[in-house]
Formats: C-alpha cells, structure tokens, sequence
C-alpha cells in the first residue's frame, strides 16, 4: 500500500516546524530569553524523601526566579487592583505559621473556610503547601492538575497561579490586569529580567516564578525527621502512637498516609475513605476519570504539620484532629466504592481506645516542623518593589 | 656516523615493536554473540484477564471475590541453561515492580545483553531476598509506597493484593492480601521476638526459550491470580479477614500457595480471538 498521499513532502517540513514554533511563542507565553543563564537553584532531597521531583523542563529552578516568586506570592497586588480592599495574594489564604494553609485560627476566614475578593465562599477546602514538588500524581484534591492533564493548561503548580487570579471565589480578577499592574510597579520589570532573561512581565512568568517559590516550601525537620535520621528519640506514648500508625491491626495510617519509607507523609493517591454513603461525584477523582471505584475518592492531605490545617477531610467537615481519629475509630460508613484498604470497615472502624487515640495523636505531632513554619526565607519579605 | 646509525636501528626497533605487539597470539577475543531479553505482565483469574472491580470470581473455598489492584516484586531472575549453568539479571537493576494500575511497568526491557543460545527454564524471588530488602532502598514512587513499617520487619510488601469478599454475613468486606516479612510475637506479652523471612523462589513452568543474536526475545508473564487461594492450601477469606501483615500463618500459607502462580503466556491476549486461554 502506497501512503505517499498521507506523507508531508519533505520542503514542507521546514514551513510546518515554523508554523508549529509560531504556535508556542504567542506574545502572553515567552519562554526565558535564550542564551540567558539564571543562577541554578538545586534542590537537595533530605534524607530518605524521593529523588525524583515534578519541576517542569522550561521552567528550571533559579535563585533569582524564587526571589521574584516569594515577591509575588506575597503581593496583594496579585490581584489586579491596588485599594487595600481588594488586595489579595496567594499568602492572603497561604499562611506560613499554618503550613500555608488557612488553619482554623485565620484572622478573616471563619473556622478555615476560605472565601475570595468579592465573597464568594471558595467551593473547596484549602490544602498546604509542604514538599509539593514530590507530588508526581496530581494536585488538587482530585488529581485534576497534572501532567497527564490533556488540557495544558491545568498541568502543574504555575498553571494554580492564574486559575487562582481568575477564580471568583479567590482574586476573582484578571490576568491582563494582573500583569499589566505587575509590569507598572518599578522595580519588578527589573526583577523579571534578572529571573527571565527580559522585563516582559506575563502571566506565564509570573505562574513560573511563584511555582518557583512554592518548590522551595520543604518541611523535613520535624520530630519525626530527626527520629529517621538517629537524632532524637521519641517519647514512649510517641512510639506507641507510631506503631499504630504502621500496623494493620493498629490504625493501619501508613497505607495511605505514609511513614517510615515514605516520608512525604502522603502517597498523593486517591481513596474513598468511608465518609459518605451518597455521592455526587462532581470534585472527586470520578469527576475526572469516570471511574465508579472513584467515587468519593480523594487525596490524603500530608499529615506534616496536620494539627495547623485544620479543619480536616476534602470538605473541613472534622474540626479537630480528635474528631478524625474517632471517625476512623469508630464512624467509618460502607459503600461499594470504599477503598479496600479500609478494611477496619468490618468493625465500622479501628476501635481504638482513648489511650490509644492520645499516642496516635502525639505521634502526629511529632510531624510538626517548627523550622518550616518560622523559616524567613518562606516568610513576607521585608519590602516589596 | 656510528651515532646516526644507531639512532636509526633505536627508531626502527621503536617502530616495529609495537606492531609486533598487535601480531601476538594474544589477539583481543571476538565478542559473543548476545541478545535481548523483555518480560512482559499478565493477570490473570480462572484462566482468562483479570477483570477488575468486579466481584465475579469463586476461590477455593467458596468465596466470592474480586480484585481491585495488585502491586509486587520480583527479583533475582535466573535464565537457566540445559547444561545447568544460569545467568542472573543484573547489569542495571535486579528488582522488578509491577502495578497493576501502572501500564509502564507491564514491560521489563532488560538491558543485560544475554549469551545467545536455548535456556530451558526461568527462575525468579518473589518479593525480595533478605540481603537486599532494605529500608529506604526505594525513594521514589511508586516503589517507595511498598515500604513495610519497620517495627513489622521492615524493608518493602513483596506484593499489595487488594480486593473484596462476601463474608459469612453476605458482607462486602476489603481484603488486603499483602505479603512481606513475617514477625514472631511472644504469647504473652504479644512483643514481637523475631522475624521470618517470606520471600521464596518461583519455577515458572514451560518456560523455555532462545536467545537469538541481536534479536530481542520477549517472554509473556502471567499472574494466575486464583493460584494464591488455592494449592496446596485452601485460603479462606473467612478465616484469616482483611488483613494479614500481622498473621504469619496466613502469609505462610499464600506464600506456599505461590509456587505455581506464574506461567509464560505462549500467545498473548491482544493476540488472541477471545474466550477462554489454555489455563
């Protein structure tokens, strides 16, 4: 069979190339100048953590690119709009000393339930920002930006940067306004060159930086990593509490939830854990893959520094962590799509007594990380431009 | 002119020694001939692909079972030769992990250039050998979510089989059937005393084949998934529950199951019309 009628003629090949580069460099999506050669950022994996990390090949990490991130991260002006009213940014919600999350102690957002500019109460509960450059399998609670994502447009950390702007129940702006109040402010032009190549400020750039930043947000100092690597003992209710967190017949936490092996404290997955009985399917994992074994299923949030991001469960219907272990304990409800790791069903949960649900809760804490929640490099710069 | 000549004798000596040198009977041995070796994974139940989610399979012992995702490894696999000498697979990694949610990990390309010639049989661990099952060996996912706590023995499950079964009660109960290192517990204290190795070898059967020169030669795997509950011993759901990582007689009793649940596959699936396969 003859599929020469199928086949480009080679001339053309050069026309279709260009047309094709033509497509990728539309004036709102300028890759970094070539030739321009930031200050490389390396990130070192602590010990034990994952070597592989999901930092996108055109967006590499530079110290001058985090420096503009961590800038406009904190930036209320992200926003599009300058009244002190209507400022806004991703540290607006993203607190520090709450594991940049909301917590259930936020000044504006009542018992963490976020809402954005204008009101709107935001669909969906917020999740921290601890060690996300490990996650290989999707953000969000159900997976739904990542880099299996056909949509290119929902792939990654710099693709939340615009989809938080434009989302009402967040910025509820827009990114022509964003980046043209950006580009105005002096100092920050300055600022894109250094991290890009040249001032052009867009808001492909100004998603790279901030994902640039939000890369660096690392928690591997709590008890816990110090305990890993021999340098400190844990307490005997610590011990009981983290032998039932890795033991079947204790909480069985770590099938999920990670431990000693998995030290991100999440496996990124996604789990019907037994809440519901009903579901809508429309923010959980089905919602993307259609999938009925998803139903219902969500992302196990990290456990690092779990007691600060409150309130707890994809819809913060848990305000304490005293309240999700005696779910598990006690409350968990069967239908067809529960995960089979649940298998504590059988008994409608572990049936942990309360000694036991104190050690389980001191060993969670022992996932606390002082150093990531007072670190300055994470923290409000001292002046923005 | 003495001295010119010996100069010349000292650069014809220079210059014919090392040609002398590549005329020696030490000439470099030619290359053997070698080729490639690919695995590739199947599951199967009740002699035809695993469908899963659905709980449409009978074990042994009467439960009604189905299977909803299985993650494992082997390592140490073995080409053994009729003149019963083997090669072991090595030159780049010797542990394999297979998910079933993970198409990518279905192939193993082997990079090892294998001697060419006829192997009568594969051999393989199932799971991982207490020399190499180390903590934190594997960092990276989807490896390191096989970790097996420390406290039970550490190192990583050799296999997550996850599913449900109808109990007694006609209740859709989760099983995880995972297998790993097994622990010793003092029957009074309930403290764990020791630990019990259960990785073991698997012989998988007809699994004869050729390595031909240059050429890559790919051998279908298959998990007959049924085999776990049955043979020599019967496993019961019902009697061993969700959860086995803390019951070393039940993972005894899978493990001693695991002898015949691999075969070689002689056409594969996609290749195949439908129905049901020679199993």
């Amino acid at each position: 069979m003859d599929f020469g009628i199928l086949k480009p003629k080679l001339k053309y090949y050069p026309l279709i190339f260009s047309l094709l580069l033509a497509g990728c460099t539309k004036k709102d999506d300028p890759v970094p100048v070539p030739g321009y050669q930031p200050t490389p950022y390396v990130i070192e994996a602590p010990f034990g953590f994952p070597q592989k990390m999901n930092i996108p090949e055109d967006n590499p990490m530079t110290v001058e690119g985090i420096e503009l991130g961590r800038l406009l991260f904190y930036d209320g002006r992200m926003s599009g709009r300058t009244h002190p009213d209507s400022l806004m940014s991703c540290a607006t919600c993203h607190l520090q000393q709450n594991a940049f999350e909301c917590g259930i102690d936020h000044p504006v957002y009542e018992n963490g339930f976020t809402h954005g500019l204008t009101g709107i109460p935001t669909p969906h509960l917020m999740l921290p920002m601890i060690n996300l450059v490990w996650n290989m399998n999707g953000y969000l609670w159900n997976g739904k930006i990542s880099n299996d994502n056909p949509n290119s447009s929902f792939r990654n950390i710099e693709d939340l940067v615009w989809m938080g702007v434009v989302a009402p129940h967040e910025m509820n702006g827009d990114t022509n306004r964003t980046k043209a109040l950006i580009a105005s402010i002096p100092g920050y032009p300055e600022m894109f060159k250094k991290a890009f190549g040249s001032e052009e400020v867009t808001m492909k750039r100004i998603g790279m930086a901030v994902a640039q930043f939000v890369r660096t947000l690392i928690s591997s100092n709590a008890k816990f990593d110090r305990y890993m690597r021999g340098e400190e003992q844990l307490t005997s209710s610590e011990l009981s509490g983290f032998v039932l967190f890795t033991t079947e017949e204790g909480a069985d936490c770590f099938h999920c939830h990670g431990g000693f092996g998995n030290p991100l404290f999440t496996t990124n997955l996604f789990y019907n854990n037994g809440k519901d009985t009903v579901f809508p399917g429309t923010d959980d994992r089905y919602a993307l893959t259609g999938d009925p074994m998803d139903l219902g299923a969500y992302k196990p949030t990290t456990l690092r520094n779990i007691e600060l991001t409150g309130p707890y469960m994809h819809d913060g219907r848990f305000a304490t962590l005293e309240e999700v272990i005696d779910f598990y304990s006690h409350g968990l409800l069967w239908s067809p799509y529960i995960n089979p790791l649940m298998h504590h069903i059988a008994n409608g949960g572990t049936q942990l007594i309360p000694s036991e649900k104190a050690d389980l809760i001191a060993f969670i804490k022992t996932l606390r990380d002082e150093e990531f929640l007072s670190k300055p490099e994470f923290g409000p710069p001292a002046k923005l431009p | 002119m003495k001295l010119i000549k010996t100069l010349a004798y000292l650069l014809i000596i220079l210059f014919i020694m090392p040609l002398a040198g590549c005329n020696k009977s030490e000439d470099p041995v030619p290359e053997p001939d070698t080729g490639k070796i690919t695995f590739k994974f199947y599951h199967y139940c009740d002699g035809a692909p695993l469908d899963f989610d659905i709980r449409k399979y009978v074990n042994e012992a009467g439960n009604q079972y189905m299977v909803n995702e299985i993650q494992y490894f082997i390592s140490d696999v073995t080409l053994h030769r009729p003149d019963a000498s083997s090669y072991m697979i090595m030159a780049w990694k010797d542990i394999h992990y297979v998910d079933t949610d993970i198409p990518s990990t279905h192939e193993w390309k082997v990079l090892d250039e294998i001697g060419t010639g006829d192997f009568e049989r594969i051999t393989f661990t199932f799971g991982i050998s207490e020399e190499k099952n180390q903590s934190l060996m594997f960092v990276d996912h989807p490896e390191s979510l096989m970790f097996w706590p420390q406290y039970l023995g550490g190192g990583y499950h050799y296999m997550k089989l996850n599913g449900k079964w109808l109990d007694t009660n006609q209740f859709e109960r989760p099983y995880d059937f995972h297998l790993g290192i097994g622990q010793i517990y003092d029957s009074q204290s309930g403290e764990i005393t020791g630990f019990i190795q259960n990785y073991f070898e698997i012989e998988v059967p007809a699994s004869g084949f050729t390595i031909n020169k240059d050429q890559e030669t790919v051998i279908n795997l298959v998990m007959k998934v049924e085999k776990w509950f049955n043979n020599p011993h019967t496993y019961d759901h019902n009697d061993w529950g969700g959860d086995i990582m803390q019951k070393q007689e039940a993972m005894k009793l899978a493990c001693e199951n695991g002898h015949d649940v691999f075969g070689v596959l002689s056409v594969p699936p996609s290749l195949r019309y439908g129905g049901r396969s020679e199993f």
